[in-house]
């Protein structure tokens, strides 16, 4: 039990912060809910499925779980975690310099509001390509569609972001997208 | 984007052409501006979306792995590959070898007592005929015969029903279960067969699993079409009337097995299939939306995909 435990705290270590990352900018910017979303896709696993498949697969079952846990919140009225969020941001404590911390921010926005363009399909192969690194044929094992499908959703997802980011003014101080 | 190779520039900046492709790819890129433009956007792109920092802090990370591992945890450590040693697959295998073979024994010594019984009857039916010749003879010997020679041969009309005791003994046979129990207690050892018997229900537990999370989809797909009213449930409610007695059937072999996960995954499951098959035909559309609220809140649906999947796959 024991062992299980440390195995099951190795694999939350290195896998609940990007857990967190792709619920966060899958829910556009979400934090809190997204921390939660993660932490209830982990208890899940540690509850019941945790044990009866092997290690390697639990990520990609946490990523289905927290996929399918995002689109039920989708499809709720999110006013109210809308206004929680803003308050925890509010509140949340910063270490940088203003500065670094305000071009983060900025940074950050940008990526959030160009990806909640994209449909959730897209964004959701996309971020699992970009941020986790996932192969298409493992991006279509969490997604439950095919390869084909998930390097066409990658393509114009990717074309898409491309084109908003080229038509954004000043987007040279962040990248050069469409500059070169 | 008008050249024919943009498509494959986003697979393979992903590493996911073969190698004849890239190739093909990199000695188009030199030549064509289009393409090679396309890779540095995609490239930039990826740097921003990869470079997304987490607002995560580390005490929250701290916190929730605490929390769960806090948490009481259902599912023991139990591992669904099934493997019995080499004395118990020889035992199960002598025990069915021995059901099979007395069962066929059972059957042919069967066949041959209704055959000796159907003999019987038809030289019952032809018996008969000789009865007026011997009917004087009868008359006379009656009274000095003793009874046991005279059953023997009585060929008498009215004791026609007499033959019968003659015969009888082939009859007591195939009625007597005696020689059938016999038999049959060959195959009373059936209950050893244990080893057998969690595979079968491994099988019906995944397959219940499907049935259930087809039904669950089905009813979460269910059109509220009217302000007040719901479209008609009948055919969800009839699949959860039926998928309430298998679980709740499953549920009790996984506990007496001491299965405490699918035990309880099929707790979870049977309230709400016992609220679906206890809905009206047009139910009202609070009470689909909150035992759809409910699926949503437990997340059934992927927990039954997974569980279906590992049991097939431990049944593989």
């Amino acid at each position: 039990m024991a062992s299980e435990d440390e195995e099951f705290t190795m694999l939350f270590q290195d896998f609940y912060p990007s857990l967190c990352r792709f619920l966060e900018c899958l829910l556009g910017g979400r934090a809190p809910l997204a921390q939660d979303l993660a932490q209830e896709s982990f208890l899940q696993l540690h509850r019941t499925a945790w044990g009866t498949m092997p290690v390697g697969e639990a990520r990609f079952w946490l990523y289905r779980v927290a996929r399918n846990m995002a689109i039920n919140e989708f499809r709720k009225s999110h006013t109210r975690y809308k206004l929680f969020d803003r308050v925890v941001e509010a509140m949340r404590p910063r270490a940088r310099n203003p500065e670094q911390e305000y071009e983060t921010q900025e940074r950050k926005t940008l990526v959030l509001e160009m990806l909640q363009t994209l449909p959730e399909d897209q964004r959701t192969a996309l971020l699992l390509r970009e941020q986790e690194q996932l192969s298409y044929r493992e991006i279509g094992e969490v997604l439950n569609v095919s390869e084909s499908k998930v390097k066409v959703d990658i393509f114009r997802a990717r074309a898409a972001l491309r084109e908003r980011f080229n038509k954004i003014s000043g987007l040279s101080r962040y990248a050069g997208v469409g500059n070169s | 984007m008008n050249c024919s190779f943009t498509e494959k520039i986003s697979s393979l900046i992903d590493g996911e052409l073969s190698a004849g492709e890239a190739r093909e790819v990199e000695r188009h890129l030199p030549g064509c501006n289009e393409c090679r433009q396309l890779r540095a956007d995609f490239l930039n792109l990826r740097t921003h979306i990869a470079g997304f920092e987490t607002s995560l802090q580390p005490e929250v990370q701290n916190r929730a792995l605490k929390k769960i591992l806090g948490t009481e945890r259902r599912a023991p450590a139990r591992r669904l590959d099934w493997s019995f040693g080499a004395p118990t697959v020889a035992f199960a295998t002598l025990v069915i070898a021995a059901a099979i073979i007395g069962l066929l024994f059972y059957q042919s010594f069967n066949k041959s007592h209704r055959d000796a019984a159907q003999v019987a009857q038809q030289q019952k039916q032809v018996q008969p005929a000789p009865v007026p010749t011997g009917s004087a003879e009868q008359s006379k010997q009656q009274p000095q015969a003793t009874p046991e020679p005279a059953r023997e041969q009585q060929p008498a009309p009215g004791k026609g029903n007499d033959e019968t005791p003659r015969r009888q003994p082939a009859k007591k046979i195939v009625r007597e279960p005696k020689p059938g129990e016999q038999f049959a207690v060959v195959p009373a050892p059936v209950p050893v067969p244990g080893p057998i018997r969690p595979a079968d229900s491994q099988t019906l537990t995944a397959m219940h699993f499907e049935k259930s999370e087809t039904l669950l989809l089905a009813f979460r797909n269910v059109r509220l079409n009217e302000p007040g009213t719901a479209k008609e449930v009948s055919y969800e409610r009839k699949r959860a009337q039926q998928l309430v007695l298998q679980n709740m059937m499953l549920r009790r072999e996984a506990d007496a097995a001491g299965d405490v996960q699918l035990s309880s995954l099929l707790e979870s499951l049977e309230p709400i299939l016992i609220d679906i098959a206890n809905l009206p035909d047009k139910p009202d559309e609070n009470a689909v939306l909150t035992i759809r609220q409910r699926v949503e809140r437990k997340n059934i649906v992927p927990l039954l995909r997974v569980n279906s999947a590992a049991i097939a796959r431990a049944l593989d």
